[in-house]
């Protein structure tokens, strides 16, 4: 009868899911490999993005300005310091993106709702002014090119030119902080951040610090997304302001939005989808974003439940038990 | 803090929104171990006095002195650690999560569970049995894997109270725990609160007169949002300003 | 003294043309409670359907009667077809809407007018020079403050001193009781939101000759409209004059003493008032 003991119908599509994306350079052609490491890129800053958007209820139009700093870091730490292996760049983004998240949060999170979406996009216009016209370090326009060292940790030397590798390095690493998120959404911290969102008035009333908790998920999640930009860096050997500007944040809200936010790999999903529609449509016309713009507008009409929202709904009509599970999609889980 | 045994001090509270003076210059005392319930007509400031005492709105006026410290202004989550634990009116909780995890929030809080990113809060064995403990002592025990919005009235009613205990609160402040309930519904609350509130302080607005005289020590009348009296059962019963104010027509 | 003068007159410009802008905004938000990610957008087509106007008959008073028409009707149908569906939704779905919006209409723009920037030229006395008190000064920036002051006039007597005034803002307060009454009050919203929209094709049209017309004019605008809302205070009318006329003189004078950290100039405002008094100047405390 225990709480949260896993589902365990869920536990073989996500045993399928890891097997299949292990293997996947197997079978796949290297253009595929490497589609597939963006969509993992994209997967950690859509997830950490959730965290804000389907747990918390905050609604940021700012969130490139931490996954930005992450590859600006990146790009100008590899530039500068010689011998920086490929881990200390990353911390030194999370690092890096987790101080913005402080300093920005203090500011901005005086604010709900409405306000605080619209002093998000002011900020996140600040961080691409500032990249922009602080051309001596971020190259401006031109953007930085990142040479991606090679992994030596513990003995283990990876070449990470090689499409392969790195498609492995990033399912790995990012597949274990995404498998983190995962395990935050259980724990104390993700329960509250939740909680706060349902009733933030009982909570104070019941001993928390409400603007503590989000502050801390304000701050966690700007990391992730810092770390997200790190690997995008890493991934295109190139950062321009575009890692910082509005259309990123604009990418990752479509990303997670049409993955659906209710549930924890809905933005998984979303990245993937996403990622591949690019891929398909800006072959096929330059018009990919307004067809992007004009999915999201229908999805926001007709499916707030994203395409995770559609599934769950569709499988439950299928069994016949509609509304037994009206209360999953705040529960913020099921896979 | 057993400076003449008093756990809670209210001198002379003020609080007016945009003009309008709800409380207006109200003090009593409330003693370690008793009973207190607050009454008054609708619109009194029954609420209000909870909501500033809780740290809801901060006062226009006066101080609130708890076990002798000064805690006028602060917030209610440092209120509810110092052991101030309130209800709500109606029922103010979880709606669409479950039983247990409602009544867990409060326990973990106690637990030092609030803003941990490893540890999981399914598995604190302490704070489960706790929960356990909790929703089984007010009767909760066979929903508790059910979300609240499936609950009927009265198990609510029972939550909140759930909810107000979950944080061991010394001081128990509960904002008319037997609203709209039933007579039978009443006396069954009412032996609930008489027995999980046993060695604690409580200050309880009510309504009902019979409850009232039966359960309190001491009796404030809110009045205007001022102190009209405040004494034993007795003594509130035979005073005749009260009467006037509002006993005689009840 | 006229170099000072002249940079003066500068902000009172931009100043001007901001007020245009967030004028319009700060009013869906105090009516509607919903901030408007896409008047920016509608600001852009303003400014773009002023250009093809303009290609076709000259006429630049023409395209300042018709753009604000055409707006007043894309905003009425935004909101009953789009925003008033997503409304039982909550908050978040009507900004996602809104910046949805926002999204397409920028793409739509570069789609048909192209991605580059163009110009609207003026001809008549709008593109002369006046001279003044020893200043010689563009006439066309003079006459945005006249627009400036004369749709903020006009703005404050409706909203304060007639019987739709009066109307709207006791729908905010109270909806139920209004419609009691029999005003129609979804129709309220309606007119509401259109005005907005026609109030930020009006600044569109005003913004062309000033400024460049190109895609990424919207989002150029939008971030300091919302600093003067921030500065102001939510849905604020007075708050958005006064905020537009500081940011106009910061933007001004920014560029003349410290240019390259104008831009840092209004940040480190709105950033301050953050800090000090987080509800802006004009804004009631929560």
């Amino acid at each position: 009868m225990r709480r949260r003991s896993g589902n365990p119908g869920s536990v073989f599509p996500g045993i399928a899911l890891v097997g299949g994306l292990l293997a996947a350079p197997l079978f796949l052609p290297l253009y595929h490999v490497n589609l597939l490491t963006e969509v993992i890129v994209f997967a950690l800053y859509a997830v950490s993005y959730n965290l804000l958007l389907g747990y918390a209820g905050l609604l940021s139009f700012g969130h490139a300005m931490f996954f930005g700093t992450g590859a600006y870091v990146t790009a100008v730490a590899l530039a500068h310091l010689p011998g920086l292996s490929v881990g200390s760049a990353i911390l030194l983004s999370v690092a890096a993106a987790t101080l913005a998240g402080v300093v920005t949060g203090a500011l901005l999170l005086r604010h709900k709702g409405s306000y605080f979406a619209l002093l998000t996009l002011a900020f996140n216009a600040l961080f691409y002014a500032v990249a922009t016209k602080w051309h001596s370090v971020t190259g401006g326009d031109d953007g930085l090119s990142v040479n991606r060292p090679n992994l030596d940790f513990l003995g283990v030397h990876l070449d990470l030119s090689d499409i392969t590798t790195f498609y492995y390095f990033a399912l790995i690493t990012v597949g274990a902080l995404i498998g983190y998120c995962w395990h935050f959404t259980h724990t104390a911290m993700g329960r509250t951040v939740l909680l706060v969102r349902e009733n933030e008035e009982r909570m104070k009333f019941l001993g928390y610090d409400t603007n503590i908790s989000r502050l801390l998920l304000f701050t966690f999640t700007g990391a992730l997304a810092g770390c997200a930009g790190s690997y995008y860096a890493l991934f295109f050997e190139f950062t321009s302001i575009s890692a910082i500007s509005i259309e990123m944040t604009t990418t990752v809200l479509l990303m997670t939005f049409i993955g659906g936010t209710g549930s924890f790999l809905g933005p998984v999903l979303g990245a993937l989808v996403y990622t591949l529609l690019h891929d398909k449509l800006s072959d096929i016309t330059d018009r990919w974003p307004l067809i992007m713009g004009l999915i999201f507008i229908v999805m926001v009409l007709y499916v707030p439940g994203g395409l995770s929202g559609l599934i769950v709904s569709i499988r439950e009509r299928l069994a016949g038990t509609a509304g037994k599970n009206a209360a999953q999609p705040l529960e913020g889980r099921k896979p | 803090m057993k400076d003449n045994g008093r756990i809670l001090e209210v001198r002379d509270l003020y609080k007016d929104f945009s003009g309008l003076e709800v409380l207006a210059g109200v003090s009593f005392q409330v003693a370690q171990g008793e009973r207190h319930a607050v009454i008054g007509p609708n619109g009194a400031g029954k609420t209000t006095l909870f909501n500033v005492i809780t740290g809801k709105y901060k006062p226009s006026g006066g101080s609130i002195l708890f076990q002798g410290r000064d805690i006028t202004g602060r917030p209610p989550h440092q209120l509810c650690r110092m052991k101030i634990s309130r209800s709500f009116q109606i029922t103010n909780a979880f709606q669409e999560l479950t039983v247990f995890e409602n009544v867990r929030s409060g326990v973990r809080c106690l637990h030092g569970l609030r803003y941990h990113f490893f540890r999981r809060v399914d598995r604190d064995v302490a704070v489960n049995r706790r929960t356990e403990e909790l929703l089984h002592l007010v009767g909760l025990g066979s929903v508790a894997d059910a979300p609240v919005s499936t609950l009927s009235y009265g198990q609510q009613r029972a939550l909140e109270i759930a909810l107000t205990l979950s944080t061991d609160p010394e001081l128990i402040l509960l904002d008319e725990p037997t609203a709209g309930m039933t007579r039978e519904e009443t006396a069954e609350a009412i032996q609930l609160i008489d027995r999980v509130t046993r060695g604690k302080t409580l200050i309880i607005i009510e309504h009902d007169m019979d409850v009232v005289f039966s359960l309190a020590d001491r009796i404030s009348v809110l009045h205007y949002g001022r102190i009209l009296a405040s004494d034993r059962p007795h003594v509130i019963r035979d005073d005749q300003r009260v009467k006037d104010a509002y006993l005689g027509e009840g | 003294m006229t170099q000072f003068a002249v940079f003066v007159l500068h902000g009172l410009a931009y100043a001007g043309l901001l007020f245009l802008v967030s004028s319009g905004l700060t009013l869906v938000f105090g009516m509607m409670n919903v901030l408007n990610f896409a008047h920016a957008a509608f600001y852009m087509l303003g400014a773009y359907f002023s250009y093809s106007i303009l290609q076709w008959s000259g006429n630049f008073w023409l395209s300042m009667l018709l753009c604000p028409l055409i707006l007043f009707v894309i905003g009425a149908l935004v909101e009953r077809f789009l925003l008033r569906r997503v409304h039982q939704h909550g908050h978040l779905h009507e900004l996602l809407l809104t910046f949805g919006l926002a999204y397409i209409i920028t793409e739509g723009v570069k789609w048909i007018w192209g991605n580059y920037s163009l110009a609207v030229s003026l001809d008549g006395f709008l593109t002369g020079q006046v001279s003044l008190l020893g200043i010689t000064y563009p006439v066309y920036r003079l006459f945005i403050i006249g627009c400036a002051v004369a749709v903020g006039t006009a703005m404050s007597y409706v909203f304060y001193r007639t019987r739709v005034g009066i109307i709207v803002r006791a729908a905010v307060d109270d909806h139920e009781m209004v419609n009691a009454l029999g005003i129609n009050v979804p129709l309220v919203f309606m007119l509401v939101f259109a005005v907005g929209a026609a109030l930020s094709g009006f600044a569109g049209v005003i913004a062309g000759p000033l400024l460049t017309t190109y895609p990424g004019m919207a989002a150029e605008i939008l971030v300091d409209a919302f600093v003067v809302i921030v500065v102001g205070g939510f849905g604020s009318l007075g708050g958005a004059l006064l905020a537009s006329l500081i940011i106009g003189q910061l933007q001004a004078f920014g560029v003349l003493l410290v240019p390259k950290l104008s831009l840092a100039l209004i940040y480190l405002l709105m950033a301050v008032v953050l800090v000090v008094k987080p509800s802006g100047l004009f804004g009631e405390e929560a």
